[in-house]
């Protein structure tokens, strides 16, 4: 169970305060849904989780299965399961895609306390799940991500995701920058991977993905604190209505 | 009236040692007497310092103060398993090899098997005469102590099977002054593979010093790749001198690594004799501590229809210095000339530094030149990228810091050593980041 209690964000070279108190519980096997205007703290959010170091944590917490992750690296945290698949993924030039996948499977596998796959077992794993996602194994030989299209850098990260098995997993607005085909792929990767025993929150702009990847609970994120939660409706009435009621609620 | 000039104690003690040594070096009496004018000429001109431009950044009176004894004879007692010591990862490349330990030949350490279709045989079995080279300090010593080389004549036509190693090792407790001269004829229409090794046998002194020549010409239509890894104990000093001259339709792919320096200069003279040849020379620098190491290249496009292609990538930790000076020149008629240069250094600490002196001279007015160098340090956001995926820091930063030297490794199309080269790098990365970890255990 993830539980976020009161976090106080801000940047870490800046006095911008980004999340002002926010409260969150995603069960595991659940899917939740973050939505929100642009500048609401929703990316801030995806990041913090992960433990990127341009921001600082003031006040609160974060707990993934009862314990505190604040304190962790990045690292230490995909070991214990949270995955971000990033907004932009990022260009590695000079790594090639399947030796950076086989070092970070590895390197989650070691801290968990599971058998490193051998060259044959990791070729074996990839491809199947590669496969899945339309991803040609050909691809990955390429460095990561460079000169990917958006649609293929979004795979990629979902590809990285099969392969890491998180039970937390934070996709931040998986859905921009691509087409519907494309959407269709990317969401069925993820699906296949809901289970009992992950937790998802779904970072979006838009209603549209989650038409695909169903979330139990849907919260609105506005001034650095959930404003509202409901069910998958909550998506609906928001593309019907916009943020306009949030926006305005603290202007 | 002539002005008395201070001479250091390293130059007085360089032309005490060659009055020393000189009736036991190996030639005749035209060799002799060549090498009494070199080290006439090296006593007129002193150690390079920072006042002559080329050297304005490695000031040899500064970092080359205690010029080890001269390695007359070999004493060194090797065996062939101490040799595959020495060789490290670049034992795992299949090539024949040519052995020269302290600057000596070793047959009994040699294997020329797969060479036959050439000629290898050592300068010091026959040496008529030393081919005169510039008004160079470095180069003058090196006509002046030179004890032994390489000898390589690929005949017209023939294509080298595998690649042939030039060994240099040094070994012994006490540093000496080893002094090597190759030459490499690629006759017309050849294909090789050559690779200069200078390595020190672990155990041996880590402050060993060399002073390397190589002289090479590339025929007509020829194919070389030459590369060279000085990959050295830690505080050696090597002077080295590339000299190459490429027929028409050569192609010339140069490689070069240098780690475990405490004094590199890497000179490179590249000269084009023949239209429509390529040159692509490229090369990793690698520093810690007080390294300093220096690659000065100068590409002389003297006919038309050339290409020119320089990739050099440096990691610079510690205090650590790189430099790197690129003079490309066009003359006037060397029209079509296409070239392009790049430094690229990553700094892994605040207190590295490095100098970059790019200089084209062009005087043709239809060519195609560029030139760039920067100096990045590791990008924060790729570091959290990778770790965000479970690879732990020190990790994350030497796959990072091999992705930033691949680019200038990946220009070496020898599958076998280009793996070889990455290895070494490899390895002084891995000893980089333990020597860190106990400096931090000692803290």
């Amino acid at each position: 169970m993830l539980e976020i209690k009161n976090l106080h964000v801000k940047l870490a070279d800046e006095d911008k305060v980004i999340l002002k108190g926010l409260d969150l519980v995603v069960p595991k096997g659940q899917v939740h849904a973050i939505m929100g205007p642009n500048g609401s703290g929703k990316s801030t959010l995806a990041y913090v989780l992960a433990g990127r170091p341009d921001y600082e944590v003031t006040e609160g917490d974060i707990r993934w299965n009862g314990e505190s992750i604040l304190e962790m690296e990045p690292d230490e945290r995909a070991a214990k399961g949270v995955f971000l698949a990033f907004q932009y993924p990022m260009e590695i030039p000079g790594v090639a895609g399947l030796t950076f996948l086989r070092t970070a499977a590895n390197a989650v596998r070691k801290k968990r306390g599971e058998a490193e796959y051998t060259t044959p077992e990791f070729l074996k794993v990839v491809r199947e799940r590669a496969a899945k996602l339309n991803i040609d194994i050909e691809m990955l030989k390429r460095p990561v991500n460079v000169g990917f299209s958006g649609g293929e850098k979004k795979r990629s990260e979902i590809l990285q995701m099969a392969m890491l098995e998180p039970t937390l997993c934070v996709l931040d607005e998986t859905d921009s920058g691509l087409d519907i085909d494309a959407l269709k792929v990317v969401s069925e990767g993820v699906n296949a991977l809901r289970s009992p025993d992950r937790a998802m929150l779904v970072i979006t702009h838009y209603q549209r993905l989650l038409d695909y990847i169903v979330p139990d609970t849907v919260h609105v994120l506005a001034h650095g604190v959930i404003q509202k939660s409901g069910d998958k409706d909550l998506a609906r009435q928001l593309e019907k209505s916009g943020y306009a009621e949030f926006i305005d609620a603290a202007a | 009236m002539t002005v008395a000039v201070m001479k250091t104690k390293a130059e007085l003690t360089l032309a005490e040692q060659f009055a020393g040594i000189a009736a036991q070096l190996p030639g005749g009496v035209e060799v002799a007497s060549q090498r009494r004018a070199a080290i006439a000429a090296f006593t007129e001109y002193g150690l390079p310092h920072r006042r002559i431009e080329a050297w304005k950044y490695t000031d040899l009176r500064a970092v080359f103060k205690d010029p080890a004894p001269p390695s007359v004879e070999d004493i060194a007692k090797l065996t062939v398993a101490d040799l595959i010591v020495a060789l490290g990862p670049f034992m795992d490349l299949d090539a024949a090899r040519i052995v020269f330990v302290n600057g000596h030949h070793r047959p009994q350490l040699s294997n020329l098997t797969g060479a036959e279709a050439i000629s290898v045989r050592p300068l010091s079995g026959q040496i008529d005469t030393l081919v005169p080279l510039t008004d160079d300090a470095v180069i003058a010593l090196n006509t002046a102590f030179v004890t032994d080389g390489a000898v390589v004549e690929i005949p017209a036509s023939v294509t080298l099977g595998k690649p042939l190693l030039l060994v240099s090792l040094s070994a012994g407790r006490e540093a000496r002054f080893a002094t090597v001269r190759h030459t490499i004829h690629a006759g017309a229409k050849s294909s090789a593979t050559i690779v200069e090794l200078n390595v020190t046998l672990p155990g041996s002194a880590v402050d060993g010093q060399t002073n390397t020549l190589t002289h090479v010409t590339v025929g007509d239509g020829a194919a070389l790749t030459h590369a060279k890894a000085a990959v050295e104990g830690g505080r050696a000093t090597h002077l080295s001198n590339w000299i190459a001259r490429l027929g028409a339709d050569a192609e010339y792919r140069a490689f070069q690594l240098s780690s475990g320096l405490a004094v590199g200069r890497n000179q490179l003279a590249v000269t084009f004799g023949g239209q429509h040849a390529k040159l692509d020379i490229s090369g990793v620098f690698l520093g810690r501590g007080h390294d300093h190491i220096d690659t000065t290249l100068t590409v002389d496009h003297a006919v038309p229809h050339c290409e020119s292609r320089e990739m050099f990538a440096g990691v610079l930790d510690g205090h650590a210095r790189g430099i790197f000076q690129g003079k490309v020149i066009v003359r006037p008629d060397a029209q079509k000339t296409d070239g392009k240069q790049m430094a690229r250094v990553l700094m892994l600490s605040p207190d590295a530094e490095f100098d970059s002196k790019p200089e084209l001279e062009i005087y043709a007015d239809d060519v195609v030149c560029g030139h760039g160098s920067t100096a990045v340090e590791i990008d924060a956001d790729l570091m959290f990228y990778c770790q965000a995926r479970g690879i732990p820091p020190a990790e994350a930063k030497a796959l990072l810091v091999a992705s930033f030297i691949g680019e200038a490794i990946d220009r070496v199309t020898h599958d076998g050593l280009r793996g070889v080269l990455e290895a070494s790098a490899a390895a002084w990365l891995a000893a980089s980041d333990q020597a860190k970890s106990s400096h931090q255990d000692r803290d």
